[in-house]
């Protein structure tokens, strides 16, 4: 595979590379979406105390350190075969909404959201967070701004420091909070629920109010009809860190609920010679190749996979948007993508309402954050929804806690099939006898985006842009046109 | 590592400079602007008591990006940041220096970004909203062309080892300066 780099770029976060082949008419044949995989995490672990992990695991990913550390904090808890006490698990949730806001706050408004808010066709210059804020207003600047700290505080006080948590221990957590940081982790749940609603005004009067973008949603190109995975509490709600993973079949119907330990029954990895991702998929129904329908094993874990595989959310405010949106969209489940950006906004409004219902919570200051684990480790899974997906840790230890196993399955791996099948649905529609629409690489951007991918696992990137090249080759596999976006 | 004088008293050295090592310390060469930026720490602190104001220097590390990156820099009148960079033109181990405006104009956007904005972009954003954010020419970056960003590991390549003397020069002459 043919290296490209930003020169001079200080890291990469992930370069996605497409090729498109077409056929002898000049229509495309298929489509490959390669990206790097960073390697030898098992191999770094084995060896380490277990306790370790989810000091660790934060660093496999700048993005989302907090899931990492909140489903290695509960694999280690399974390893060790612990229940950790009710606050300890109310305080890892709520440093977890606390996360998600600053997360979804992000994707909404540096990434996912430009795209409506400029519009699809608006230059590339535009299409960012200055042109948001250029168009919608200054003070948004200042509100993302604010939700971003806020979130930050709130996991520094819980977890020890920002953005790479450090509290969690086998059995709960090292230190509770006091009254005096629960006030004032309310007062900042409060404003967020407050900017989760503006949120999704800013939503509904810009994309919903506009009936191209309308169109755009509800039309064919961003739409497939597979199964769809998330994380439900006991009443099949919605819920970020805990409960059992149910997965709907494209009609919607419940397929199967599972506990955590039962991951390995219910997914299977299928591998591709092109690339070294593998590409999961319900092992009980089969992969049938990058295609739709209940046949095909291909399921998605995003935002909108978790309302579909719901019957709710668990809070008033979100569970009305969430009554609306599948109103509005016509039926349930929802298979168009770019719903995605619309359903990260009612999680936003979700996490925000549960962050203060648990700095509300009599147990929230509680010192019985901790049990000390009294029996032989041996293995132990974990599951949270991280924001782009479900994220499964699971670990291995010798009689002493000592890691000999490791394995994982991130947020986004969860979607590489039904990303790849969404890319060729792109080009499909704007690749006509060998004739390349112009847009064909925002579109092709505005496919993957709504996923929230997260493939470079880097932690930290100058200047910041993943490369993107996309090459079409004719029938003979010679290269006719290369697409670049941020390639030297 | 030899102690180094500024020739300035710390009087003079009222403007705050923020160094930072970027990247994944467990990530091989990607690690290595941690390491410089410990070395550099403790160069100062032996030198500091005598020769620098202990307020206008602060040397940290981080695996930040974009917006938490700009977050951080925030308060800061200069900052210099050490990181790897993997061009793969250049002789592993090579240490470069140049400011923000010298990276390729990017300021187009997030486009095909996955998670995050450009630290150009950030910084602007940030001085949208009034907050006090060095100038693109203040941000320094030193950076060491790395060989392996892709499998973890808490070692560095050889070359990239070898060049961390010179990368420590490097950010305490741009102290000095």
């Amino acid at each position: 595979m043919q290296r490209i780099t930003i020169d001079p770029i200080t890291r990469l976060e992930g370069h996605g590379k497409i090729e498109i082949f077409l056929n002898e008419e000049g229509n495309v044949a298929n489509t490959y979406f390669q990206i790097p995989e960073l390697r030898g995490f098992e191999r770094f672990c084995v060896g380490r105390p277990v306790e370790e992990m989810p000091l660790l695991t934060n660093r496999i990913c700048g993005v989302c350190p907090e899931a990492h550390h909140m489903a290695a904090a509960k694999a280690v808890d399974a390893v060790y075969h612990v229940d950790i006490p009710s606050t300890a698990k109310k305080l890892r949730e709520l440093l977890y909404m606390a996360f998600y806001c600053t997360d979804h706050t992000t994707h909404f408004y540096a990434l996912g959201g430009p795209d409506f808010i400029m519009g699809p066709d608006a230059p590339v210059a535009e299409r960012n967070i200055l042109g948001v804020i250029h168009k919608v207003g200054l003070e948004i600047g200042g509100k993302v701004i604010q939700m971003r700290k806020y979130g930050h505080n709130v996991v520094e006080i819980i977890g020890g420091r920002k953005v790479h948590p450090c509290t969690s221990i086998p059995g709960g957590l090292t230190k509770g909070i006091t009254e005096e940081q629960r006030k004032e982790i309310e007062t900042m749940g409060r404003w967020a629920i407050e900017f989760a609603q503006f949120s999704l005004k800013i939503f509904n009067d810009i994309v919903m109010g506009n009936p191209q973008y309308v169109d755009l949603i509800l039309g064919d190109i961003y739409t497939h009809q597979t199964y769809y995975m998330g994380l439900v509490d006991a009443n099949n709600k919605v819920n970020f860190y805990d409960g059992k993973v149910r997965v709907v079949a494209p009609d919607g119907k419940e397929y199967v609920k599972y506990e955590p330990k039962d991951y390995a029954a219910n997914i299977a990895e299928h591998v591709e010679p092109w690339t070294y991702l593998k590409f999961p998929y319900l092992k009980n129904v089969g992969w049938k190749g990058f295609t739709d329908g209940a046949s095909s094993g291909v399921y998605m874990a995003t935002p909108l996979s978790r309302l579909n595989a719901s019957d709710g959310m668990a809070t008033p405010l979100a569970q009305a948007e969430y009554e609306k949106f599948f109103a509005t969209l016509k039926g349930k489940p929802v298979h168009q993508r770019l719903a995605i950006h619309w359903a990260r906004l009612i999680e936003l409004l979700y996490a925000a309402e549960h962050w203060v219902e648990l700095a509300t919570d009599s147990e929230i200051t509680s010192p019985d954050f901790h049990a000390i684990p009294t029996a032989t480790p041996t293995e132990g899974v974990g599951i949270v929804e991280a924001p782009r997906g479900t994220l499964t840790h699971h670990y291995w230890t010798d009689e002493r806690g000592v890691v000999t196993k490791v394995n994982l399955v991130v947020g986004t791996t969860n979607n590489y099939a039904p990303i790849t099948m969404s890319i060729k649905k792109a080009a499909d529609s704007l690749i006509k006898k060998g004739n390349v629409n112009q847009g064909l690489l925002n579109m092709v951007e505005m496919a993957f985006r709504a996923y929230d991918p997260c493939f470079g696992c880097a932690t930290h990137s100058l200047p910041g842009q993943m490369p993107l090249e996309v090459t079409i080759h004719d029938v003979e596999g010679h290269p006719v046109k290369v697409l670049k976006q941020f390639v030297d | 590592m030899p102690l180094r004088g500024t020739g300035r008293s710390p009087l003079q050295k009222k403007m705050k400079t923020l160094v930072i090592g970027l990247g994944n310390p467990i990530l091989g060469d990607d690690g290595v602007g941690w390491v410089v930026a410990e070395h550099v720490r403790a160069v100062l602190a032996n030198q500091q008591s005598s020769i620098l104001n202990p307020q206008s220097i602060e040397v940290d590390c981080a695996s930040l990006g974009g917006l938490s990156l700009m977050e951080r820099l925030t308060g800061s009148v200069r900052v210099i940041l050490i990181d790897s960079i993997f061009t793969g033109k250049k002789k592993v181990g090579t240490v470069s220096q140049f400011t923000l405006n010298d990276l390729p104009d990017l300021n187009a956007g997030h486009s095909a970004s996955a998670h995050d904005t450009s630290l150009r972009n950030a910084l602007n954003v940030g001085r949208g909203m009034d907050v006090l954010l060095p100038k693109d020419e203040n941000v320094i970056i030193v950076a060491i062309e790395a060989e392996n960003v892709y499998d973890f590991s808490q070692d560095l390549s050889l070359a990239v080892a070898q060049a961390v003397p010179q990368a420590v020069r490097i950010v305490l002459d741009l102290i000095d300066s």
